[in-house]
Parts: structure tokens; sequence; C-alpha cells
């Protein structure tokens, strides 16, 4: 006996486990297609066959994306014309669902509470303003909000329970045939992400790319035939917006290449095809590999710019940036879209750590990259304004000094921007430096900075401005 | 429902072999019942990396309730791969996880894909995914319990809206009154944002894989303590690395590493008590719409109140004085915790990282000059140079700085301050606390043609002499320091006034503004 209820313990779960494997709601979806953008936008093509009768007929489409921009439905069917198209997807909370049953008559079931009996009764609802007035026989009642529960007949005609697009169609003949609806839909999203594994003593990275697809329209897709398209679709008219978007100044030594990957194109954009079909279930991330190179030359490097007349209290660490090409020769030899490159060094005992990571844009094969993966533990700058007099009215004479130290025990190269020399007035020069800088654009001078292993270096520069 | 009831009526008629020849086809039959899953528990190995939070300043506190920081957990699993298309859940990964960062190596097939599922099992997804399907309403009327069968007829968004014998109705879900009561839990809705890989093997195999990730939900700091000597030149200076973790699963016997050094991240952590705050009406059957997909982290912390969550860090696990080792990361500081430790959920745990007995330091009252007679309390500093031949030369991560000096038996705390981190060679200055027993004022004593003289006064009310310096705080293009009363010296482009003041005595600056 104790043995038998042992077991009826154990198998009881297993039983209910198995409970769980039919699929609730079958979804209406037939054959998928999701185009996915970079801005939050997918264009989805839902081929399902119908049986339609000739003439006038209401189709419903269920399943479709709750996200689902209704306004760009656009429906193929052979020998069909649409007449009009609804998008139902009415939320219905219990007040609405009170306004919908104005006129109409409800159970209305009481209970009383000391006793447990309920009472049922017929009511008519006159009306539901700030409150629900009934008639139930020949008496009006307001209806309490704890009094009854209130048992409708029926559902209002326009409740749906999943985003359903329905559409009246005019077919000039009856029978089954394969209709095509295609809309664009928002709560879509892709990126790419680099994991880029960096060897500073062979001066190789070795890049995996995978692509990150978001789903959080509300709806999954089965079985879906999925195409990424590296590119925003829908031009920003207002331009204001791009212009003064904030975006932080990127390291020297980025330059968009002018090469043309190998890969598939649809006018300006590369698209990526996955291969085979996928499933993209809401709130689902997603990713799926479409780059793996090794041994591409990459160098690390040592880069600060200085805002013009600043100055620290405190040394403060110079950015590490890492130095690669997207080139045919001598780089990826791919275009890369936009996304985050993670880059990752092996530690003592070999295992990859984590050393930072930097997004980047849209990418071309054959641009040069600088990434700022960090600021280096042991190589400071402590810029300082030394001295700053006034020539004359509008000739002021600025000299800075940088005192950059390393306490690395190897030798460094610290690429020192001054900028903001083009700030309000024009004209600045160097009228004397310690070392030799180079003139970067109207904006910044730049210096290549040795400093020794364990050592430090001082450049000085004093500055001729308009200020 | 009714085969359970079957199966087991039957069963209560069997042998006691015929049982366990059950059980064991059972047993058998489960793994197939997954249809093509493989599910991963935990981790055989497991290395903990804890980066500090990006944006975390030196002094600013390790905040528990928020941890902005982040780790790369790195585990190593054997799995078995079956041949064909299958899907490897990777159950036991952190709750915090970046599904974007994950990495797989080892798999002999290669990935397909990988997916983070955020769809978790909660009365919200428990109810759109039972659309259609006949459920129980319960109710508790006058003391008993009452139950009715329903089917639901209404999606997750907006009221719970049921088809009963009778008709319609939109169900309360009062908490003492009415319930909804599901049979069983559908298919793919796991307690836990949860790794999944797609793989399409040519033929059966067994992998090692490593996975890797980042995760947010983690932070860790140098604490140092630093005990004046009696001769009050040198300090015995002790630290400790502080890590922490408020992520829910827990890493037993890890390999442990935190990094110092600045780490470039394009985001930031997300905030545990952020809620989504949109007004859409949410029925009580149904349960609040779960935070936006993205990012996922801290979505399995929702549970916690603030108050609770305290409580469940407060344990605080302070590990044998073993100290961490240092290496080399690229340009970043990596420690290694000795030993495999566990990085427990919701704990903090603190680890020796240096032990340096009488560190010469020095003590200087420190203020700073504007120029007018606007001058503030002068702050007491600790002052050590990161040197070898000054008792350190080592790299000092960033972190609070508690200063002790003994009263009897008993080190009593004199100051407290922090510092950034502090490569080999740098000069370490710790403001610690405000003076009380040395002030300065400023006497604007007279005033010319374009000028105006000032008497700087700094006393000195200790028993026993004080280092001073005045850092001059000026924009010299505005105006220009004259005819001072004594030499100052110029220190990373800065003029300093230092003076050692007498015990119980005073000194003085005169000086000229003009412009």
């Amino acid at each position: 006996m104790r043995g038998r209820i042992m077991l009826a313990a154990l198998v009881w779960p297993a039983a209910a486990s198995a409970q769980t494997a039919p699929d609730p709601a079958p979804s209406a979806q037939g054959d998928v297609a999701v185009t996915i953008y970079n801005n939050d936008l997918a264009l989805i093509q839902d081929k399902r066959v119908l049986t339609l009768p000739a003439g006038r007929s209401r189709q419903e489409f269920a399943d479709v994306s709750a996200a689902i921009r209704p306004e760009t439905v656009t429906l193929g069917a052979a020998g069909t014309t649409v007449v009009e198209q609804n998008f139902d997807y009415d939320l219905l909370t219990p007040a609405k669902l009170m306004d919908k049953a104005v006129g109409q008559t409800v159970t209305l079931v009481r209970t009383n509470p000391a006793t447990g009996i309920e009472t049922r009764d017929s009511a008519r609802i006159l009306a539901n303003n700030g409150g629900t007035v009934v008639q139930i026989g020949d008496r009006i009642e307001i209806l309490g909000q704890y009094g009854a529960r209130v048992i409708f007949p029926s559902l209002p005609p326009n409740l749906r329970a999943r985003p359903t697009l329905s559409i009246t169609l005019d077919s000039a003949a009856g029978g089954p045939r394969p209709v095509t609806l295609n809309y664009l839909s928002r709560g879509f999203g892709w990126k790419a992400d680099y994991v880029a594994l960096f060897d500073e003593g062979a001066g190789k990275i070795d890049v995996q790319g995978w692509i990150t697809l978001t789903n959080s329209s509300g709806t999954g897709f089965a079985n879906a035939n999925t195409l990424l398209v590296a590119g925003a679709v829908g031009g920003n008219d207002d331009d204001n917006q791009n212009r003064y978007n904030y975006s932080p100044p990127r390291p020297r030594g980025n330059q968009a290449g002018t090469e043309t990957a190998g890969r598939e194109k649809l006018g300006d954009f590369y698209v990526y095809p996955l291969a085979g079909r996928t499933t993209i279930a809401n709130a689902q991330t997603k990713q799926v590999s479409f780059l793996d190179v090794g041994g591409v030359p990459a160098s690390k490097g040592y880069f600060y710019r200085n805002p013009w007349l600043g100055k620290l209290d405190e040394a403060k660490s110079v950015d590490t940036v890492l130095h690669f090409s997207s080139s045919r020769d001598g780089g990826l030899g791919d275009a890369l879209p936009a996304g985050t490159v993670r880059v990752y060094m092996r530690d003592v005992r070999g295992a990859p750590q984590f050393i930072g990571e930097s997004a980047i844009p849209h990418t071309p094969m054959g641009s040069r990259l600088a990434l700022k993966t960090g600021e280096a533990f042991d190589v400071k700058i402590l810029p300082v304004v030394e001295k700053r007099e006034q020539i004359s009215t509008y000739v002021w004479r600025t000299t800075m000094r940088y005192k950059l130290t390393n306490a690395r025990p190897q030798p460094v190269t610290v690429e020192l921007a001054q900028a903001g020399l083009d700030w309000v007035w024009a004209g600045t020069r160097i009228v004397d430096e310690s070392e030799k800088s180079r003139r970067d654009g109207a904006d910044e001078v730049v210096w290549q900075v040795a400093v020794p292993g364990k050592g430090e270096a001082t450049v000085t520069a004093t500055f001729e401005t308009r200020y | 429902m009714i085969a359970a009831r079957v199966s087991a009526h039957a069963i209560s008629r069997l042998s006691r072999r015929a049982w366990h020849a059950l059980l064991a086809v059972l047993v058998a039959l489960t793994p197939e019942l997954a249809h093509g899953q493989v599910v991963s528990v935990a981790p055989e190995r497991v290395a903990v990396t804890i980066y500090r939070a990006p944006n975390r300043r030196a002094d600013e506190e390790l905040d528990r309730n928020w941890l902005q920081g982040y780790a790369l957990i790195t585990e190593r699993r054997t799995i078995a791969i079956p041949a064909g298309r299958a899907t490897t859940r990777l159950e036991g990964v952190a709750a915090g996880i970046l599904p974007e960062s994950a990495i797989i190596t080892g798999l002999p097939s290669g990935v397909r894909e990988k997916n983070l599922d955020a769809d978790l099992l909660s009365p919200r997804s428990l109810y759109a995914r039972s659309f259609g399907r006949p459920v129980t309403i319960r109710r508790i009327i006058a003391g008993k319990t009452v139950e009715e069968p329903a089917i639901i007829r209404s999606g997750p968004d907006g009221a719970a809206v049921l088809q009963t014998r009778e008709g319609f109705i939109a169900a309360n879900c009062t908490p003492l009154e009415e319930s909804l009561v599901y049979d069983s839990v559908p298919a793919g809705l796991p307690a836990q944002p949860t790794l999944s890989i797609e793989t399409d093997a040519p033929t059966a195999s067994t992998a090692t894989i490593n996975l890797s990730y980042l995760a947010w939900g983690f932070d860790w700091q140098a604490n140092y303590v630093a005990t004046m000597r009696p001769d009050g030149q040198s300090a015995d200076l002790f630290a400790w690395v502080t890590l922490a973790s408020s992520d829910t699963t827990s890493f037993a016997d890890a390999e442990t590493m935190v990094v110092a050094g600045r780490v470039a991240r394009e985001d930031t952590a997300p905030d545990p008590d952020e809620r989504e705050d949109d007004d859409t009406f949410s029925s009580s059957c149904i349960g609040q719409p779960p935070p936006p997909p993205s990012p996922p982290a801290y979505a399995a912390m929702g549970g916690f109140v603030s108050g609770a969550r305290t409580e469940e860090m407060a344990d605080i696990i302070v590990t044998a004085q073993r100290r961490v080792s240092q290496e080399e990361l690229g340009d970043l500081k990596l420690y290694r915790v000795p030993d495999r430790t566990t990085v427990a959920a919701m704990a903090m745990k603190q680890v020796a990282l240096l032990n340096r007995p009488a560190v010469p330091v020095s003590i200087v009252y420190i203020a700073r000059l504007y120029g007018d007679d606007d001058v503030n309390t002068p702050t007491i500093a600790l002052r050590a140079v990161n040197k070898k031949e000054r008792g350190l030369g080592l790299p000092l991560p960033a972190g609070p700085v508690a200063v002790f000096q003994s009263r009897g038996a008993a080190n009593i705390l004199v100051g407290e301050g922090s510092i950034t981190d502090k490569a080999v060679g740098e000069d370490v200055e710790v403001k610690v606390a405000e003076a009380t027993q040395v002030t300065i004022d400023v006497d604007n004593a007279d005033s010319g043609d374009h000028w105006e003289g000032y008497v700087l006064t700094v006393r000195n009310a200790n028993p026993y002499p004080i280092r001073f310096e005045a850092t001059v705080d000026l924009d010299e293009a505005d105006s220009r320091l004259q005819r001072m009363s004594a030499t100052l010296m110029r220190k990373d482009g800065k003029r300093i006034w230092a003076v050692d003041v007498p015990a119980n005595g005073s000194r003085t600056l005169s000086y000229r503004l003009s412009w």
C-alpha cells in the first residue's frame, strides 16, 4: 500500500508534464518571409491559401504582427480585388465591455454573502456613464461594483484575442488560391555583434561576426524565411534631427573605405539572408553567424585629445585604441554592418578576457578602423595651461605643457591631439613647440609622443590665438 | 487530465516489478517528449571576471541595490549533441546575461543560431498561451470554494474575458474571491532567461563547449585601510578586493578574477527599480506586462522589494588572508583570487589585495587660494609615492581609503577618502578629512589703482608642527599675483605656497592681485 502511494506520487508529475506538449493555438500564419531592417522595421510577407467564394466576402487574417502598420498592407490574390480592410485589435477593458453591451440583456448573478445562495436575474443595460444603470424587470437599479457578476450573452463582434486584419474581397470566381499579404511592422530590429580576439604579441586579431536580431512585435513567426538588410530605410526628412544628434568623438584613424564586398546587395544595402528557415519567437533575441576571419593584422595605439585650454588636477589615463582594417588586403575583407565590437585578449593562463567594446557605424569594405577599447592603467597624461598672456588687444599666447608618464616596462607612442584651435576665431598658430607637430585640419594639431618604458615625456607648445 | 487519472488508476493494480518496468519506460520517454531538445543544467567549470561599474567614481559607494558593473562569465559544459537539427538549452546562466555577447566554442558542427528566450513563465504569458484552452475559475463564496469550468476568450492585453456555460464574463480576480486555475504550463516558457543553441550535426557526438558571456549586476572595488604609526611618518597599508554580485545565479567553485582600469562600454546597467510606467489596462488575472525584452537583465530580480534584497545581501564573506595575484591584461590589470571560490548570488566577498607595513606617508594640510578673500577650510591629506623605494611600487586600483590611528589598544577612524587608479611611479594623495585645528583666513589689507593687497594667515592650534600648502587657483590671463612675501613653488603648472607652520603658531603670506 505504501509503495503504491509513493509510486502514484512519482508517476503523476511525469503524466502531468506530458500534458505540456500540445500547442495551444496553432498560428494562422502561412508561408512567412520576414525582411528586417536596422531601424525598428520589418517587411512581412505572409502567403496563405484561402478558399474564397465568388463575389464579396470578408476574410480574416489572424496572427498578423501586433505592431503592424495597417496602412502599409497590400494583398495579392489572383482574380480578386480588395473592397476594404480593417485592422481590429480593440483591447477590451471591463468598462469597454460594458459600454458595448448597452442596450443588451445580460444575466446578473448575485450572491448572498451570508448563505452563498446565488440568484440570477435578467437585466437590460440602459447606460454606462460613470456607473452602470440597469433595468431588472420593471425596476431601475445602479449596478454596484462588487454587487453582482455580469454574464454577457455574446461578445462584441470586433473583440479579437489576437491581432487580426479583416479584409473585404471581391472575387471573380470561387475556389482555393494563394493569397499574399505584405505589410510593414515595427518591433523588429537587428545589429551586428563582433567578437575580436586580439593577440598583441603577434599583432593579429581573429574576428567573428554575429547578427543579433530581436523581435518585440508581440507576435512570433514560425519557420520564416529571414532576410536582413543592413540599412535604415525611410528617409528622415528632419535634417536637424541628424545634425544635432550628439555622438562622442571617435579616436583618430577612422577612414571609410571604397571597396565592394562580395555579398548580395540590394541597391545601396548589403543583405544577409539566413540559411534555412528559422523561428523568430516573440521577445526573443537570436544570433546567427555571418563572419569568421582569423589572423588579420591589428595594432594597439594610445590616444588623447585635449580640449582647448583643457587642464587637469590629476593625471588621466590615455585611451587604448585598436587599429585594423576591413580591406580585402590585410584586413577583414568584408563590409561590416553597424554594431558593437567586443575585444578580448588572452590572460596569462590563456583564457580570453574582455578588454572593452566600441560601437561601429555601417562600415564599407576597405575602411580603416580605430576603436577605443578602454583607458590604459599605466599610461597617463597631465595637461597643464602653463602660461596665458595677452600680447595685444586681440592676440593671446597660451603655453600648454603635457606631461606623459608610462609605468609599463616597454616604450609606447601616444598620439596627442590638441583640439579646439578653430574655436570662435580662426588664425591660431603654433609659435613654439618642443617637438614637431602635424596640423591636422583647422581644429587640431597632433604630436606622436614617444614615452620611454618606466619613464615620462613632456611636450610644450605655445599657441597664438585671436582670443 | 483524463489520461493521467486513468494511468494512475491502472498503476494501482500493478505489481511492484511492473511498476519499475513502467517507471523505466516513463523515464526513457521523458527526453522524447522534449523533442530534439538537450538540456545542460549547469557548467562543470566556471570562471568569473568582474569589472568595475564603468561610470562609478572612486569615491562613490558600491551600491548593492544596483550594481552597475558587470562580469565576464566563462563556463565549460559537456553536452550530448544528437544528429540532425537539435536545440540545446543552457540553463543556469546569469540572469543579467547580455545575449549578444555570448560566444560558444567547441561545437564540432558549429552553431546554427543562438537564442535567448525572454518570454518567461509569468501570469501574463500563462494567460496568453492558454488562449482557447479550458481553465477553472475558482470562487470563494460564503466560505465555500466553488469551481466553474471556463475557456479563455481574450488575449493578454485587456480584460480577462472567459466563456462559461452561461455566457461571457470579464473575470475580476479579486485576491480573496476569484482566481484562475490552469491545468498545465504551456511548452516553451522558461522560468529564467534561457540561452539556447540550434545545432545541426551529421552524427551524434559529445562535445565539451566553452560558453562565455557578459552579464550586468556585478561590481568590485579596492578598499584601503591605512593605520598610522605613532611616528606619524608612516602607515601600515592593507587593502581588500571587495566584489559583489546582485545576480540570482550562484557560481560555485569558480575561478574568480577582477579587472582594474577603465574598459569602454557602449551601454549601461539597467535599473532594477525601473518599472514600465504605461497606463494600459492590465487585469489582475493576467498580471503586469513584462519589462521590454531588451535589455533582458534583471528581469528575474523584479520580485524583490529593496528592503528584502538588502537583507538577502547581508551575507558578506571575508576569506582568509591569502592575497590575490596581479597579472597584466593588455593595458588593464587583472587580479586573480588564489583559490577557487563561490561567487554567491546576492552576496559580497572580500579577498586581501596587498599588505605593506610601514609605508612612508606625509600628512599635509591643503587649501585652494582663489586670489580674492575667498578661501576654503584646509583639508587634511595623506600623501605617498607609489614607488618601490617608498614602500609601494605596485598598481593601486581605485577605491576608498580609510585612515586609522591607534588609541590605546583600539584603532580609531580618523579620516576617509578615495584614490583613483594609480599607476606605479605616481604621487598618491588622499583627502581624508577637513581640518579643525588648522585654519586660514585672508585679509584684504590695502588696495590701489588696479590692485588689491591681501594677507593670508594660516594658524596651527596643534601642539606639533604641520606642513601647509595653498594652491593658487587663478586665471592668470585676467589677473596677476605680485609682490609675494614668499617664493611660490611650481608643480604641474600650478603655483603653490608651501610652508611649515610651527606648533601653536602661525605663518602669513602677503601678495598683490593686479589687473
